[in-house]
């Protein structure tokens, strides 16, 4: 009965084997994460960008300085992300791709497409 | 905490927000694709033109229940201590509810 209960946990991040689909599904959650920690500054801008011309300028500036690029940055990999990952998820959903390697594609698929789109961000910033 | 909880309920607005934040992120990546530098005026025409402003008061009330689903269910995967998660989860309402309030306010004093 005991050993029923003594399901390997593995805290130990090293020993844990992450296939393709887990860092897709872990990504899923960080990204929604980070966005739902960005909604503050993303509607600040919003308000002063809406103001006036003046408050336009301020709001395009703010973009330009160095840590609002990085933190840019790593809003649209999230956004790229969530949204190529749920989208994945919803067609998994209706049942499209169970198999496991059209899973494993389309997992491999969704996480180097987010940082292929998020490099053009990156490229149309500069 | 012992009310049941809606699991189906919450399964499927997750998912029909879902399809609308897609559709909407869609359109807005389009738009700034063909149309990428923005003058303040042609900024705020864009934002405040009446079918623009409904869809993006509906956006943010989708946001809302997307976000708020996704941030509790992280939480409860993550946060154990009842008193702990409790006081989490009050905050992610307070911000949400805080962030969704100040948006509708900017969309509705610009199309104002």
């Amino acid at each position: 009965m005991a050993n029923q209960r003594s399901a390997p946990v593995y805290r130990n991040l090293l020993r844990i084997r992450f296939p393709v689909g887990a860092v897709t599904s872990i990504a899923h959650r960080v990204s929604g994460v980070l966005m739902f920690a960005s909604l503050p500054l993303l509607i600040y801008l919003l308000d002063i960008s809406l103001q006036d011309s003046a408050g336009f300028d301020r709001a395009v500036e703010y973009l330009q300085t160095g840590w609002l690029r990085a933190v840019s940055v790593i809003v649209a990999w999230s956004l790229f992300h969530h949204l190529l990952s749920g989208i994945r998820f919803l067609l998994i959903d209706v049942g499209h791709g169970l198999s496991l390697p059209h899973a494993r594609r389309s997992a491999w698929l969704v996480n180097i497409a987010a940082l292929v789109m998020t490099l053009a961000w990156l490229w149309w910033m500069l | 905490m012992s009310r049941p909880t809606h699991g189906l309920r919450d399964w499927l607005l997750q998912r029909l927000t879902a399809v609308y934040l897609a559709c909407f992120l869609i359109y807005l990546m389009a738009h700034f694709y063909n149309q990428p530098h923005h003058d303040y005026r042609q900024w705020h025409d864009w934002i405040t033109h009446p079918a623009m402003t409904v869809a993006s008061a509906v956006f943010i009330l989708a946001v809302l229940i997307h976000g708020w689903v996704g941030m509790r269910d992280v939480v409860l995967d993550y946060v154990h201590t009842l008193s702990l998660r409790l006081m989490v989860l009050s905050l992610i309402a307070l911000l949400l509810t805080g962030s969704g309030l100040w948006a509708l306010q900017i969309l509705l004093l610009a199309a104002a």
